[in-house]
């Protein structure tokens, strides 16, 4: 719709006017309320989880972080358990999760047959949104009893030499969860890293091929160098996610208590812990210091968040995009 | 701009739809009330046929013992259900409530061990090793001492309690405080506990769950729990000397211990001491928690009433092996609940 | 020279053998998991899973009509409020802001996105729900929060695609700021901001984490009143997958089923709207 420029009234073109810039007024308004409140909200989470941990900080201080012991009978907390199951499970979730993201990404960038890639591209990209209460229903019913009746023996007798591999085999622990914070990081970290190689320069990829480079020595040469600050902030949004992944982790992990080396031993994560407690808390202390779980799962995944836009930004900075 | 309209048409009808449903409220009310697993499966049936003598809809939540006290200290509900006695700090921060037990049952000790026949024999003592992590496998001399005639297999044993805050929880240390001294100095008593060994599942259902899905696993559901999953449990042996299961026999046995109920109504019949052979050591009271002042006294009144009268609410709880209240003890929660007034 | 070209060759194939194995693992077992739900929800999708409300202890048979409706409810209210604000954060941070305050904004919701959601949850329980009780209302809110910076982020690469000579020729005739974003900009991306709204709907509707702090507290039937607390599907299939009930383990994949195939058809109607969007866009 445009403007009547021909009415020669000039009353109809100054109500218009002002209309105009009511409306203008109005959304700008609006937007940037919506804009500034978005920045407000971000700073009220925090603000507002700091401030529920606050009674259990005054309490514990910073030694919370690594003193061990969770006594709910004693009012005595600390998160250094959890920390550990946090760290343990994400880190080798992601161990397995990264290459095998990668190697997804070039199959389906460089490898696969042109029908495939459409398909199999499409299929990765809806597994990505499966709720994590899915896989930990599969996590329960289907990956438990497999682990401990299949899984952990056969890698007990092969494995059991390392202290990963030892101890009594349950149907919950570290590894499954390991497993299942592996299938969620998959499909999202390989769907990024198959859209980074599509966006190398085919001339570069080209070129590298003319020069007599295998497709693997050019992948090695070319595509990986071009795509590694991307491919690295992928992995860290990964990770991000497997820190703060609550649900299917405290379906199959075992709440448990303790650090253990082995594997197969049950656990708990500081995300896990806080959905098996909280509602249930019973002293202002207790509440307090699930609040303080959060708080420091909060920091890890606002770093591990910063760092992957840090480093994506340097990588637009490089490629000039 | 024609996709615009469509979806908001289609929205609005679903939303047209389902608002009519939603609006067809039961005539005679709703009360809320949330908290212990031990007592849902009574509780249920309690609903099921409160509503079709009152039609006042009960609104039951099994969160758990722990969420129940924080629910119905927030007044996030009309009432709560625990199993755990609330101690004197909860009962100040609840700011004028009351407990009344409510209810009566047994904890049981589940196991999933295929081939091993129904109550295998155990003792408190040994119970307390294997979740201190002692005692680690079925075939541990302790165990087979107390059952020479069953071929235990040589199988881990995953023992699994509540990782969430829960009166059934209080109800087995309870016991396993009264039994083990060692047990009573490292844990302690409470609804939750600073597990040593084994996993964790959440609520009733989950700790029955986990225990079903994994073989040599062993648990403490309420017995309503374990009867209605077809799970084994164990015939524990009491201070008698007899091995007993959690049966009406063996719960009533344990509750004709109280004499009088203390003021507070927190009743303790863990552990019933050397006299009756029938008494099974892990009985338990579960109360339910009301506001002294409430909104809705009257119906509450009226509700609990009919939960703890012998020819109602406790006629119902045979089936699901939840003795009647000891007259003693009606006497006590029917004094109790006079105290419950409509607030102004 | 032959022998070192020929180990290269060998490296290569063995290499892309590496890889194509990875992939076949790796989409095996995620097609797994999805073939697993499919089989198992199979016998328990019937009429009752949709009629029925959640069976009390010790009943046979019943549903999660109560489970459904409650989820429509609070995804509808969810998206409500996030849609709205979303686009407009976009509008704000695309065609408003100071560069140094769209980048402000544009970081909060880049952080905003990596809140884990059961952070969101405690979040929301200590502002609200202490207050309010619980209820679908202050659960939608959580879900909300969870659904703007999808809603955002993907306007906003909408709004960056529509070309300036279309504002600027808006301008010049004398059209005001708003009528060109409400009548000239926004129509040409409802596409992309629809793909944003189903992506971010499909997010919200498999949620668990927030719903453990805002919406546990629920009764037996249908309801769709907002100040009470609702019945959701993720909340019930966490609940029945940790149940011994065999019964209850089918009614738990039968939902899950539904809740895949839910967001099988977002997402892909969300693909499908933006390919039209695209295609609009640069067919200018």
């Amino acid at each position: 719709m445009l403007a009547p420029v021909d009415l020669p009234l000039s009353a109809l073109a100054s109500r218009r006017r002002l209309a105009d810039r009511a409306g203008d007024l109005a959304l700008s308004g609006l937007a940037a309320a919506a804009g500034v409140g978005s920045v407000v909200l971000v700073g009220l989470i925090v603000w507002k989880v700091v401030d529920g941990a606050r009674l259990s900080i005054g309490h514990f201080g910073l030694p919370f972080v690594w003193h061990e012991v969770w006594d709910p009978n004693r009012d005595v907390y600390g998160a250094l358990d959890l920390i550990y199951g946090t760290s343990i499970t994400s880190a080798v979730a992601l161990l397995f999760a990264a290459p095998i993201s990668v190697a997804i990404g070039l199959y389906l960038s460089e490898l696969a047959p042109r029908g495939v890639r459409g398909a199999v591209g499409s299929l990765v990209e809806m597994l990505a949104a499966v709720p994590s209460v899915v896989v930990g229903l599969w996590g329960i019913l289907v990956l438990g009893p497999f682990v401990q009746q299949d899984l952990e023996p056969v890698l007990g007798s092969v494995l059991g030499w390392t202290p990963f591999f030892r101890g009594p085999h349950h149907t919950g622990g570290l590894l499954p969860a390991m497993i299942v914070l592996t299938i969620m990081i998959v499909p999202i970290s390989a769907s990024v890293c198959r859209e980074l190689f599509l966006a190398v320069p085919t001339e570069l990829k080209e070129g590298a091929i003319g020069l007599g480079l295998t497709r693997w020595e050019m992948v090695r040469g070319v595509v990986l160098p071009y795509t590694r600050g991307g491919v690295v902030a992928a992995i860290l949004l990964g990770l991000g996610r497997a820190l703060g992944e609550a649900i299917a982790v405290t379906q199959v992990i075992g709440s448990a208590q303790g650090i253990n080396v082995s594997f197969f031993a049950l656990g708990d994560t500081l995300a896990s812990r806080i959905a098996s407690q909280y509602q249930g808390a019973l002293t202002h202390l207790a509440v307090s210091s699930l609040v303080y779980l959060a708080l420091i799962l909060l920091v890890l995944t606002l770093a591990v968040n910063l760092a992957a836009q840090v480093i994506v930004k340097r990588f637009e900075v490089r490629h000039g995009h | 701009m024609t996709k615009t309209p469509k979806l908001l048409v289609l929205a609005a009808l679903s939303v047209a739809v389902v608002v009519p449903v939603a609006g067809a409220r039961s005539s005679g009310g709703t009360l809320t009330g949330a908290g212990s697993t031990f007592v849902s499966p009574l509780v249920s049936l309690w609903s099921a046929d409160y509503r079709s003598k009152t039609g006042t809809e009960i609104a039951y939540s099994p969160v758990g013992s722990g969420a129940g006290i924080a629910a119905i200290t927030a007044r996030q509900v009309d009432f709560g259900a625990t199993d755990a006695p609330l101690s004197p700090d909860q009962l100040q921060a609840c700011n004028g409530c009351v407990q009344i037990p409510w209810a009566l049952s047994a904890t049981s000790i589940i196991y999933n061990l295929p081939g091993v026949p129904n109550n295998l024999r155990m003792t408190g003592q040994v119970l307390a090793r294997i979740y201190l992590g002692q005692i680690k496998r079925w075939n541990d001399p302790a165990i087979r001492a107390l059952n020479p005639k069953v071929r235990l297999p040589a199988s881990d044993i995953t023992p699994v309690y509540r990782s969430d805050n829960s009166g059934t929880t209080y109800n087995l240390t309870d016991y396993l405080s009264a039994v083990s001294p060692d047990w009573k100095n490292r844990i302690g008593r409470g609804v939750n506990a600073n597990w040593p060994a084994g996993q964790g599942g959440r609520g009733s259902s989950g700790v029955a769950g986990i225990v079903s899905n994994t073989q040599g696993a062993l648990g403490y559901v309420d017995v309503a729990f374990a009867l209605k999953n077809r799970l084994k449990f164990m015939a524990l042996r009491n201070a008698s000397g007899a091995f007993t299961t959690p049966g009406l026999r063996g719960i009533v046995a344990a509750a004709a211990t109280v004499k009088r109920v203390p003021a507070t109504n927190e009743l303790h019949i863990v552990n019933p001491a050397r006299g009756d052979r029938l008494a099974y050591p892990i009985s338990t009271f579960t109360y339910v928690v009301l506001p002294v002042r409430s909104g809705k006294a009257a119906e509450l009144r009226k509700f609990v009433f009919y939960a703890v009268n012998p020819t109602q609410g406790q006629k119902l709880g045979p089936k699901l092996l939840f003795a009647p209240l000891p007259k003693v003890v009606l006497v006590a929660a029917e004094k109790t609940l006079r105290r419950v007034v409509q607030a102004v | 020279m032959a022998t070192s070209l020929a180990r290269r060759r060998r490296k290569n194939r063995a290499m892309e053998a590496l890889a194509l194995a990875a992939s076949a693992l790796a989409v095996g077992v995620l097609g797994l998991v999805v073939v697993s739900v499919l089989v198992r929800a199979l016998p328990a999708l019937n009429l009752d899973l949709f009629t029925k409300n959640q069976a009390l202890f010790g009943q046979r048979g019943g549903g999660l009509a109560n489970a459904f409706v409650g989820s429509l409810l609070l995804v509808a209210l969810a998206a409500a409020m996030a849609l709205p604000v979303g686009v407009l954060v976009a509008i704000y941070v695309g065609e408003l802001a100071p560069p140094r305050v769209a980048l402000a904004v544009r970081t909060a919701l880049d952080v905003l996105n990596g809140i884990p959601s059961i952070v969101v949850g405690i979040f929301v329980y200590a502002l609200l729900v202490v207050r309010f009780r619980q209820s679908a209302l202050v659960a939608s809110v959580a879900l909300a929060i969870i659904m703007l910076p999808l809603v955002a982020r993907s306007t906003q690469e909408v709004l960056a695609l529509v070309p300036r000579s279309l504002r600027e020729a808006s301008h010049a005739l004398g059209v005001s700021t708003w009528r060109t974003v409400l009548r000239v900009v926004l129509p040409t991306t409802l596409g992309g901001i629809l793909t944003g709204a189903t992506l971010a709907v499909a997010r919200a509707a498999g949620e668990t984490a927030p719903i453990l702090f805002t919406s546990t507290l629920f009764t037996n039937s249908v309801s769709a009143d907002p100040r009470q607390p609702v019945a959701s599907v993720p909340f019930a299939i966490f609940t029945y997958s940790e149940s011994p009930d065999p019964n209850l383990h089918r009614q738990a994949w039968a939902a899950a089923f539904v809740l895949i195939v839910f967001v099988l058809l977002t997402s892909l109607g969300a693909r499908y709207l933006l390919h039209r969007s695209r295609r609009n866009l640069l067919a200018r």
